[in-house]
This record gives structure tokens, C-alpha cells and sequence, in this order.
């Protein structure tokens, strides 16, 4: 149902491309990376390519690993995704002298991440650290919505049905991102749209956790006037059934 | 104008939620239905006769969606309702079908074109897939053309690869064109020749978010062609459009015969009966199909269906109501105009779609319709509308009063930019 390729994409850019989003959120990650200055490049085989590049108190994911520091090698999407999974440790290839960096700090970033992204219940109970993990899992979810849609067989049929233009997928007093849609592939844009074709908006974090978690369904939620759709709304029924495709890659 | 209050509407819904999966699942809740913002439309209707239903509330509704097709006639139309009522004293759902499943199927196929034996099922997604099914046993084929845009129902067959619940293999044979483009329909008979059993299409393209659009010129004729010329089957899906263009068939009005006619909607005002009606080299195919369903010879719907058949023919019902629509259409299109709006009024007129062309992420259009529904006229965003013979000349003008009353705050909120 799912496949390797797709989760690689999703994988580097999604959740390691969280990291940024993670490094201005959390302090504790704020300070793995204070006064660092490395940039990793990862090279999947048949995959993605993407450099994380972290100085000046800031992380960014950018494509193309051309100008890394430190370049990780995989030889299969597959082995990428074992990085992601624990099972897989990655030989890098050049930047020997910042390898005590990935050994340390970028393991401990990315248990961090883990933390947010696969919380224990008990730690949501902490309203900081609910709108962190929320709003974490917020920019993967929307990510993942543009990966699926560019490499997953079933999410680029629902992206041939999505018309060009910027969908703002926005949850109330929190976090915003625009899918902008082009000759039917997507980018993730990680703010919110000036102008755009449809919306899709949750009325607060609670409930954007709520449908995350699958506790409640979104076409119930619109019914309800929870979740606030308008403007195009095929592209947002498009953008909600690869929404559906993302949890089987996430879970 | 008075402004609809909903909360006994909002309440209902609440309630239903707590029991009911999404609360109003389907076409007829508000996410399906594109209710934007829900806030506009009532959720439950308590009553209806006529053109009108009144919600929970006791707001009166001009209903344009005529419960999505099947009140052609009006609610509670009195010849309709008394053939049933009458049937109902005799017998209904019985062990052995009743003679009105015969005289229901002569009168088809009497006024049907291309009817030479009539099957009755309840839902309209019961004959579409009837119709798929005796395709693929007469021609032992498995691949079906569709075009883009349709709706055929609910059946995993009907639906597409990335909606809830279908699997590849349910969808591995459907093959899709656009509307209207003869050219990429003949290049996938090329393609797969010998392996297309069906071409199924509704008689034009009323598909949502878009204007809806007519056959081309001498489409539906090279359709037949090469369908004919290749073996395939071709079906006319007519349960939206069905007895509000001809009464002999949408294939009929077009200039073409299908091979097999799917009704249900407005076949017999509301009561729960479909149809599919086809050509005599099919029927023994259709004979030694397994294809049944409880409540499918039910007397009642027959009794009510004949009754709605004879008093549309009396009426010449079809041209009733396109004119009706046109009255209406037009009469929008003007107070659109007064406010600078550029209205677009597509589809036949007896089921007209509508959209507002001056902004093409289409909010403008979505203000204008909760407006209009605010104030008592039940229009959908995205759907198209329907219209009954109930619906009277004041009707009319008051549905214009209310559009116009609609572009006014619609251009009040949006003061056009000169």
C-alpha cells in the first residue's frame, strides 16, 4: 500500500525537514545547535537528495546536496528509511571532522524530534509542549501532503485533479502552510498564503491534534463547523484524500 | 428580507452526530454538499409540498434542489400520492410481484426510445451497475470508458483509486477521457482493442466546480459509431437528467440510441424506484444475470411511477420546466448584471448550474449562494439545481428578489474596483 520511494521523500523532507520548524520551537533544540555551523548532505540512491544546513542559531532543508559539509550516502531508499527507523547507521563519506556533531548533537535533535512527533500521552498533558508537538506535526503533515502527492502512485492520481494554485491550510490561533499546486505537483510553503484558491482551516489546536490522531474525521468536523472549508473545494477534497494517504505512511 | 434562524436545525445536527456517522452522511450533508459556510443552510427538514419544504426551524425553502432530482412534479403531488395511496390499500411488498411491475415496464418501454424491456432495481446506483455488469457479460470484456467529471453512483466500480475504501484492482479496468474530446475516446478504442465492453456517460457533462457543458456537435453520434463499430456497449447514465429533457430519453433529445438507459430520480415524483431500460439484443444477457434486491417489485413505486409517467406526457413536462428554468435563469443573469456580477447559467434549464464567473476561487460565487439561502432559497454551491412543475410564476420572482437582494450585500462586502 505504501512504498519505499514515496517514504524516503517523506522521510528526509517531512520529518528531517521538521528540524527547523523543531529548532524554533524547542529550546533544548535551539541549544544543540547554538554556534554550530554544519551543513549534512543526504544522498539516497533512486531518491531524495537534501542538504540540512544549521548556523546562526537556525536549521534549513534545502534539495540537492552540492554544497555539504558532511555527505551521508545511502544505497537504497529502503537503507534511508532505516536511518529513520534506528535500524540503519549511516557512513558518511567526507566531513570527517564534524562527524562528533552527528554522532552527538544530531542524534539528540533528532530524539528530540522523535519526542514530539510520537509523544507519550502524559507529556501532551503539558499545554507547551502540546502546541509544540502540535504545531510540529502540523508543517511534517503538510510536507507530507506535497511528497505524497509528487511521488505516490495514488496521490499524484488525486494531485491530477488539483487545479493550479495556492491552497492555505491554516489551524486558528496556530501554525499556517500553503500547498501551491502546479501542472499537478505540490510544494509545501511553510506560512500562510497572501492570496489564494481554497482553504482549509481548523478552529484550534485541540482539534487539529484531534484529527492528527485520528480521534475525529474531518468530514464530520466540517459538518460541525469545526474545520472551515471554502474557495475551490476540489482542490481541498483532492488535498483531504491525500491528507488520508498520509497516515498510512506516518503511523 | 428575513434571515433564517437554524438552531433547532444545529441542535438535530448535533444530535444525529452522536448516532449517525457524520451526522448527515452523503450528498445531502453539509460537507458533500459543499455548505459554505454551514452556518447558511438548515440541516433537517421537518415537511414539503410543492416547490417548497420548511426546514426544523419553520422556514419556508423555495427548494431548487428538489431533493436532488426526484420531485419533478412537486411534493405531495395529489395524482402521484393518490395512485400510491391506492396501490398501498391493495399490496405492496409481497412474495410474488404484483401485475403493476408489468404494466410499469410496458409504459417504458412505450415511452422510452430505446427501451425494449425495462429492469427495475431502487437507486439509481443500482441500474449503473446493473448496466456494467450486463456490458461485461455480453461482450466478456472488462475495460469501461468514462468521462471526466461523472458521477455514477456509489459502487467501488464508480468510484476512483484514491477514495476511501476502493482498491486498485476495483478501479484497474476504468479508463477515463474528457468530455466532449472524440479524439482521445478513439485513440483508447485503438489502444484497447477488442477489450472496451462499455462506454457509460451522462447525456452532457454536469460535473461540479465548472460550467456545465453540452454534447458538441455530432459528439454523442460518432460516439454511437464507433461504439457500434466496435461491439461495445454504449450506456446513457439518465438518472440526473432523466425525464426533465425528454420524456423518451436524454439519448433521444441528443440524436443517438443507447444500448442501455439507466433512470431513477424523478421516475415516479420521490417514490423509490430506478430503472434500466435497453435494447432487445441484451435482454437474455440481463436474463441469466443474478441480480435481485428486497424491495425491488415493490407495488407501490411502480403504481406511483406510472401515475408520474402519464401526467408528464399529458403535460409535455420537459418543456414545462425548461421554460420555467429559462424564466428563472434569465431573470438571474439580470439582477447579476444590475450589480455588476457576471452570473452563469449552464446545463438544460430544467437542471441549471450555476456560477458566479468573476472570481475564479469561486468564494464570491459561495457568498452569493449562502445569501440566497439565508433568505429562504435552497441553492447548493457546486450541484446542480433542479426544477419541478410545482414551481409557480411568484415562485420565480421571488427567487429573483432574492438574488438580487443577495448581489447587492455580496457587492456591498466587495465594492468593484474600477
Amino acid at each position: 500500500m505504501n512504498d519505499a520511494r514515496t517514504l524516503a521523500y517523506i522521510n528526509l523532507f517531512a520529518i528531517l525537514g521538521a528540524i527547523p520548524y523543531l529548532c524554533e520551537l524547542d529550546p533544548e533544540a535551539a541549544k544543540l545547535i547554538e554556534g554550530q555551523q554544519v551543513s549534512i548532505g543526504f544522498s539516497v540512491k533512486g531518491g531524495p537528495e537534501a542538504t540540512l544546513f544549521i548556523g546562526g542559531g537556525k536549521a534549513r532543508m534545502v534539495p540537492g546536496t552540492d554544497r555539504c559539509q558532511v555527505k551521508l550516502p545511502f544505497a537504497s531508499c529502503e537503507k534511508f528509511n532505516g536511518l529513520i527507523d534506528g535500524t540503519v547507521t549511516p557512513i558518511p563519506t567526507k566531513g570527517f571532522s564534524k562527524i562528533s556533531f552527528l554522532l552527538k548533537r544530531f542524534t539528540k535533535l533528532t530524539d528530540r524530534l522523535s519526542a514530539y512527533l510520537r509523544p507519550e500521552p502524559a507529556d501532551l498533558q503539558d499545554p507547551e509542549f502540546f502546541r509544540i508537538s502540535t504545531t510540529i506535526m502540523f508543517h511534517v503533515i503538510a510536507e507530507a501532503i506535497a511528497q505524497i502527492a509528487n511521488e505516490d502512485k495514488v496521490g499524484q492520481f488525486s494531485a491530477s485533479n488539483i487545479v493550479d494554485g495556492a491552497a492555505k491550510l491554516a489551524i486558528i490561533d496556530g501554525p499556517a502552510a500553503t500547498l501551491l499546486c502546479r501542472n499537478h505537483r505540490l510544494t509545501a510553503i511553510h506560512h500562510a498564503p497572501e492570496k489564494y484558491m481554497a482553504y482549509m482551516e481548523f478552529q484550534g489546536m485541540h482539534l487539529a491534534r484531534d484529527l492528527f490522531d485520528g480521534n475525529v474525521n474531518a468530514i464530520a468536523a466540517v459538518g460541525q463547523g469545526q474545520v472551515r472549508i471554502g474557495g475551490m473545494i476540489s482542490m481541498i477534497d483532492n488535498i483531504n484524500r491525500i491528507l488520508d494517504r498520509v497516515a498510512l505512511y506516518l503511523a | 428580507m428575513k434571515i433564517n434562524d437554524y438552531s433547532k436545525s444545529r441542535e438535530a445536527l448535533r444530535r444525529a452526530c452522536n448516532v449517525i456517522p457524520s451526522g448527515i452522511y452523503g450528498h445531502q450533508g453539509p460537507a458533500e454538499g459543499c455548505y459554505t459556510p454551514i452556518e447558511a443552510w438548515p440541516m433537517f427538514s421537518s415537511r414539503a409540498q410543492g416547490s417548497y419544504f420548511w426546514d426544523l426551524d419553520g422556514n419556508r425553502m423555495i427548494d431548487y434542489m428538489c431533493g436532488y432530482g426526484p420531485n419533478i412534479l412537486g411534493y405531495h403531488d395529489p395524482d402521484v400520492d393518490e395512485a400510491a395511496r391506492r396501490q398501498r390499500e391493495i399490496a405492496d411488498c409481497v412474495t410474488v410481484p404484483t401485475t403493476k411491475m408489468i404494466d410499469f415496464a410496458e409504459l417504458l418501454v412505450d415511452t422510452v426510445a430505446c427501451a425494449d424491456w425495462a429492469f427495475f432495481a431502487k437507486n439509481g446506483n443500482d441500474v449503473t451497475t446493473l448496466a456494467i455488469m450486463t456490458a461485461r457479460a455480453h461482450t466478456h470484456r472488462k475495460k469501461i470508458v468514462f468521462f471526466k467529471g461523472y458521477y455514477h453512483g456509489v459502487s467501488p466500480w464508480t468510484q476512483k483509486i484514491d477514495y476511501s475504501g476502493v482498491i486498485e484492482e476495483d478501479v484497474m479496468h476504468n479508463l477515463y477521457v474528457d468530455w466532449n474530446d472524440f479524439d482521445a475516446l478513439a485513440e483508447l478504442f485503438d489502444r484497447y482493442k477488442g477489450q472496451i465492453a462499455a462506454v457509460i456517460g451522462q447525456p452532457y457533462m454536469h460535473g461540479n466546480f465548472a460550467d456545465n457543458v453540452l454534447p458538441a456537435e455530432g459528439f454523442w453520434q460518432k460516439v454511437r459509431k464507433l461504439c457500434t463499430d466496435n461491439e461495445t456497449i454504449l450506456i446513457v447514465d439518465d438518472v440526473r437528467a432523466g425525464w426533465r429533457i425528454d420524456l423518451k430519453g436524454s439519448d433521444h433529445y441528443f440524436g443517438f440510441e443507447a444500448d442501455l438507459i439507466c433512470f431513477c430520480k424523478a421516475l415516479a415524483n420521490g417514490y423509490n424506484v430506478s430503472a434500466l431500460c435497453g435494447k432487445d439484443f441484451l435482454k437474455n444477457t440481463v436474463s441469466g444475470m443474478s441480480y435481485t434486491g428486497s424491495y425491488w417489485m415493490s407495488a407501490v413505486p411502480f403504481a406511483a411511477g406510472i401515475a408520474c409517467i402519464e401526467k408528464m406526457k399529458k403535460l409535455d413536462l420537459p418543456r414545462i420546466l425548461n421554460e420555467k428554468g429559462k424564466k428563472l435563469g434569465d431573470g438571474m443573469i439580470a439582477a447579476g448584471r444590475k450589480y455588476g456580477f457576471d452570473l452563469h447559467v449552464t446545463g438544460m434549464p430544467s437542471l441549471f448550474y450555476l456560477r458566479l464567473a468573476d472570481d475564479p476561487s469561486l468564494m464570491l460565487h459561495q457568498e452569493w449562494i449562502a445569501e440566497c439561502v439565508k433568505r429562504g432559497v435552497f441553492f447548493t454551491t457546486h450541484h446542480n439545481h433542479f426544477i419541478n412543475y410545482a414551481l409557480s410564476d411568484e415562485d420565480i420572482a421571488e427567487t429573483i428578489a432574492v438574488a438580487e437582494e443577495a448581489f447587492s450585500i455580496v457587492r456591498q462586502r466587495h465594492p468593484k474596483e474600477d
